[in-house]
């Protein structure tokens, strides 16, 4: 599902984000991103969806050529991928329910077809009470859970996480970890990034960490200590 | 029909949102369109105006009544045989007495004023070249029969040369109210994508094509600047068709100007005015949408 074969981002000044990384992804699966501030772990899922463009290397996700693609044929790649960051970026002027269904509504979505999935989703965040609440109305749990819902929005393969937890307490933050391992039992292959460990170490998962841009280890049921 | 639903109701927001630089952008292409309309209107009425005279007489000799019409008769055969002139018509006293009567027959009083006497014979040379007008006064000058000349090349030159001054001036003022109605037009787009900037980033991230995002922005600068220009060309319209009917028309100018070239000149300034809208859009929202 996503390949990256020796892929390097080096900064106009010269600082290097990420060096020479290989590794590979399968369909289905749940990962943990880990490392600390600046490991280059934002720098790694923004190569993913063509946010940043790599110095040099083959990434390739969801069957598409990543690093060969023209920047016109982005949005090709964003249809495929849903992406959570660490704001949850709503719309303050929209409620729940438009929030969610902007996402459909831009991607030229019936109206019709636009009430069905914005209600599937509603459902599957459980979010159906605070439809019509506004952000400034809803909590910090609440909010990353209607930005993961428009992320899902357009069906992605792949869900591309930012640290969505890193503004919640624990028990909110266990809540969006379930939630992202329902959307990936439904077959979304789901990448998270967090420099959280106790998340990380609650549920044993791929787990892949970052220090100074390079792969520092990558293992099946892993953990993160904290150093 | 859902995209498009979305990006007419997202124009229509952006351009809810700044009242007052959409109002100024749509007043700033108005006045440049209403000058180009109007002075491109007036150079082709000026055009059709000196054509008629120019086909007309060109060069009037009024002869001196005190020599003999034998001279005058010998004056008009050296006249003819010139190879600027097409031809030469005698017009006596009396016919020049029968056309001032015709001419004024609306102020009795001045013809009852009027000294018939006074009114000399001429000779009305219509040339080849209307512009050849200063070699026959040349070859009249300190002609014994000649009294005096008048040329109407002379004023045409002059009228034509007003006009043509003016259309630069008028056009240089609208080229310059043109680029303020550019700088709003992009003014007023980078506002609504700033204020649309978390809103496109979404958009972004959810994988909107460039050109859906771009759309609403583009759609407002054309239609203000489609709206600035279908008044200023209702306008101008107006004025014309006022014109036709005003005191102009009834002095030395006759307000013809063809519908065909009002129609052309209408689609011409909707179809650059479109074009000026796409531009203007390009320009205005290509860095605030990139960054």
């Amino acid at each position: 599902m996503i390949k990256l074969k020796n892929v390097s981002l080096v900064f106009q000044g010269g600082s290097v984000a990420i060096s020479n990384i290989s590794v590979k992804i399968q369909e289905g699966e749940f990962v943990y991103l880990v490392g600390h501030s600046g490991s280059g772990k934002s720098s790694f899922l923004k190569l993913l969806y063509k946010e940043y463009i790599p110095t040099k290397g083959e990434i390739e996700v969801a069957n598409i050529d990543v690093s060969k693609l023209p920047k016109w044929k982005t949005p090709l790649l964003r249809r495929k991928i849903g992406i959570v960051t660490q704001e949850p970026q709503l719309l303050e002027n929209r409620n729940t329910y438009e929030n969610i269904a902007f996402a459909l509504e831009v991607m030229g979505g019936l109206p019709e077809e636009i009430e069905a999935k914005t209600n599937t989703l509603l459902d599957l965040v459980e979010l159906n009470e605070n439809a019509y609440k506004y952000p400034g109305q809803l909590s910090g749990g609440e909010q990353t859970r209607v930005s993961i819902a428009r992320a899902l929005a357009n069906n992605p393969v792949v869900l591309l996480c930012d640290e969505p937890t890193g503004n919640l307490d624990p028990d909110l933050s266990i809540q969006i970890i379930s939630l992202l391992e329902k959307i990936n039992r439904a077959g979304t292959t789901v990448l998270m990034a967090t420099h959280d460990s106790s998340i990380v170490n609650r549920r044993k998962k791929r787990v892949i960490e970052l220090k100074d841009g390079k792969i520092k280890r990558d293992e099946l049921d892993g953990s993160y200590i904290v150093r | 029909m859902g995209k498009f639903t979305y990006v007419m109701k997202n124009t229509l927001l952006n351009m809810r949102r700044s009242p007052l630089l959409v109002f100024a952008t749509i007043i700033a292409v108005l006045v440049s369109s209403f000058l180009v309309f109007t002075t491109l209107s007036a150079r082709s009425i000026v055009q059709n105006n000196t054509l008629r005279w120019q086909s007309g007489v060109h060069v009037v000799v009024f002869l001196d009544d005190r020599v003999t019409t034998t001279a005058h008769k010998q004056l008009q055969e050296s006249l003819n045989s010139y190879p600027e002139v097409r031809s030469v018509d005698y017009f006596s006293k009396p016919e020049a007495k029968e056309e001032f009567q015709s001419l004024f027959k609306d102020q009795p009083e001045l013809l009852a004023e009027v000294d018939f006497e006074i009114l000399p014979s001429s000779l009305r040379i219509n040339l080849n070249n209307p512009s050849d007008y200063t070699l026959i006064i040349e070859r009249l000058e300190g002609n014994p029969a000649v009294k005096e000349i008048r040329s109407s090349g002379e004023a045409i030159e002059r009228l034509l040369s007003l006009t043509n001054t003016l259309v630069i001036s008028a056009s240089s003022f609208a080229m310059l109210i043109g680029f303020a109605a550019f700088i709003l037009i992009i003014n007023t787009l980078r506002l609504a994508a700033y204020s649309k900037k978390k809103e496109i980033k979404i958009m972004r991230l959810v994988g909107a094509s460039s050109t859906y995002i771009r759309l609403p922005f583009i759609f407002e600068a054309v239609i203000e600047s489609l709206i600035g220009t279908s008044i200023a060309v209702g306008f101008g319209w107006a004025v014309i068709e006022y014109s036709k009917n005003s005191i102009v028309s009834e002095s030395i100018f006759d307000i013809t100007i063809s519908d065909d070239y009002l129609i052309f000149l209408t689609l011409s300034l909707l179809v650059f005015s479109l074009v000026f809208g796409l531009f203007a859009s390009f320009v205005g929202i290509r860095k605030a949408l990139n960054d």
